[in-house]
């Protein structure tokens, strides 16, 4: 019973990680810029969500939209103003640029929103769901299926709208995209405003369900990276995937074996998949072929 | 002045200059053929009209339109469509959703307009569900050619057109290109079989090192003793 439990939990859990891994998959399979601050944009959501909160009392749910467009903006503004400059240059250097752009906003939140932990607590966060001996919070039932609805979204609009397509055909060929008219500059603001957006949404999911504080910027990013490479690159059913297998193996983990295992076992789990399915559980043919 | 009217171009990679001074003129409802042998600077031209390639000097105009440097959105949106070598389909999506990018500039009546070009070529009406990855030859080039027709184009640009290809279904693809010269598209291509683009032509320029060294009606250049030497190997 105790195994249910925890296996539910990692389920949970895993929901919010394919949310976070989504938005990193997308930047990275569609521009190939690896963003090594995409765990830091999550905490701007978080931060937007946590003030709202306190100065005005703002429900974190109702906080989602604002988080989605205001976040977006700032990802858009980014890969246009900035990416874009350097966008053809080696990975090395997309790499660097992200991970100053990682710096500069960690140090940012920590000067401005301080070092401490916060959280965000809700008149409602004890209530739980009790079947038989299993319990399951609201609030993490809630941020799963919030989690869920954003991953079926993003996959409708991926593959039903204009913009969704012009987003997979600039990620399998570029030339081809400018010869039917896309402009890529457009769309890799687009698409990393969008993997930015839902990162602030996981930002402002995750106020709900820990404490934060600019730390655990890293950690987040990392685990955005596992997702990708366990579900497969720029692929919606292969993030929600990954994270649930994510969410799973480190609540397993930190149960049968031990909590500080927990980091171990994931990236072993990373280097297997990529042993076995370089490509990803998920990964599709022609998608994500190496373009470095 | 003329549908698509290239005058004084230069370009080229870094700072590698390939095309010196290139003068084109195609009028609406030609076919014209660009000849040169390999490196040459055909396929580097193809790309610049398109806006792949940064213009250094000189000027595109389609319809009196100034399209140097413009944006891919424009330059297609102006009517101009390009078959690229080796296809450049997008592999990981459907034949239909091939075509459907094809529109991306030009979304009106999508529908019938797959119908109209599966009616075309029926082959790949067989094939709309498959990933343009999985395609043969053959039907790559259709779904190409396909694809550049969904905008509707005035012109089309098809750089090199049989490579790859085995005869049959080159002379498949020469019915298609005459059936769709017929409804007034123009067609500039790039081929490396002379005999048969001089034959499907009604003028040609020949390209060497990066210049037009030479054009003229098809006919005239096929009996021309240089182009005999150098393509024809007579």
């Amino acid at each position: 019973m105790v195994l249910l439990q925890v296996i539910i939990n990692g389920l949970l859990l895993g929901g919010f990680y394919a949310l976070i891994g989504i938005g990193f998959s997308l930047v990275w399979g569609v521009t190939n810029i690896i963003n090594l601050a995409h765990g830091a944009i999550a905490l701007l959501g978080a931060y937007l969500t946590y003030y709202l909160f306190v100065s005005i009392q703002l429900d974190p749910f109702l906080s989602i939209p604002l988080s989605f467009v205001s976040i977006f903006l700032f990802g858009y503004m980014l890969q246009r103003f900035v990416m874009n400059l350097v966008v053809k240059a080696q990975i090395f250097i997309l790499l660097i640029l992200t991970f100053g752009l990682e710096i500069f906003l960690v140090n940012f939140m920590t000067t401005f929103f301080s070092a401490d932990f916060r959280s965000v607590t809700p008149s409602y966060a004890g209530e739980s769901l009790v079947i038989g001996e299993i319990v399951i919070p609201y609030i993490r039932l809630a941020v799963f299926f919030v989690c869920v609805i954003f991953a079926i979204a993003m996959g409708l609009f991926l593959d039903k709208t204009w913009t969704g397509k012009a987003i997979k055909a600039t990620s399998l060929d570029i030339e081809a995209a400018m010869m039917s008219g896309i402009n890529p500059a457009k769309i890799y603001a687009i698409t990393f405003g969008l993997g930015s957006a839902i990162a602030g949404v996981s930002g402002t999911l995750l106020t709900l369900t820990q404490a934060f504080s600019p730390s655990i910027a890293g950690g987040l990013t990392l685990r955005a990276f596992i997702v990708s490479i366990l579900g497969g690159l720029g692929r919606i059913e292969g993030a929600l995937l990954g994270g649930l297998i994510l969410g799973v193996v480190e609540t397993l983990s930190s149960y049968l074996i031990g909590e500080s295992y927990k980091n171990a076992i994931a990236f072993g789990l990373m280097v297997l998949v990529l042993v076995l399915k370089p490509s990803g559980l998920m990964g599709r043919k022609y998608y994500a072929e190496v373009k470095h | 002045m003329a549908l698509l009217d290239i005058k004084e171009l230069s370009t080229g990679y870094g700072d590698l200059q390939i095309l010196r001074n290139i003068n084109i003129e195609i009028e609406k409802g030609e076919i014209v053929a660009l000849l040169g042998s390999n490196g040459a600077g055909k396929t580097t031209l193809m790309r610049t009209i398109v806006g792949l390639n940064r213009i250094w000097k000189g000027d595109v105009f389609m319809d009196g339109q100034r399209l140097t440097n413009a944006s891919s959105t424009k330059i297609v949106s102006s009517g101009v469509s390009i078959v690229p070598e080796g296809r450049r389909l997008f592999a990981g999506m459907t034949v239909t959703e091939n075509l459907e990018m094809g529109a991306y500039c030009n979304r009106k009546n999508i529908k019938e307009k797959i119908e109209r070009i599966f009616d075309f070529m029926p082959r790949l009406r067989e094939r709309k569900n498959h990933l343009a990855g999985d395609l043969s030859g053959g039907e790559q080039q259709m779904c190409a050619i396909g694809r550049a027709l969904m905008n509707e184009p005035k012109i089309l640009l098809i750089d090199e057109f049989s490579l790859g290809l085995a005869p049959t279904i080159v002379d498949s693809l020469v019915e298609i290109v005459h059936r769709i010269n017929q409804e007034g598209v123009s067609v500039f291509i790039v081929e490396q079989d002379v005999q048969l683009v001089l034959d499907m032509s009604v003028r040609a320029y020949v390209m060497e090192i990066g210049e037009i060294t030479l054009s003229g009606a098809s006919k005239d250049l096929m009996n021309d003793p240089k182009v005999k030497e150098a393509y024809l190997g007579m």
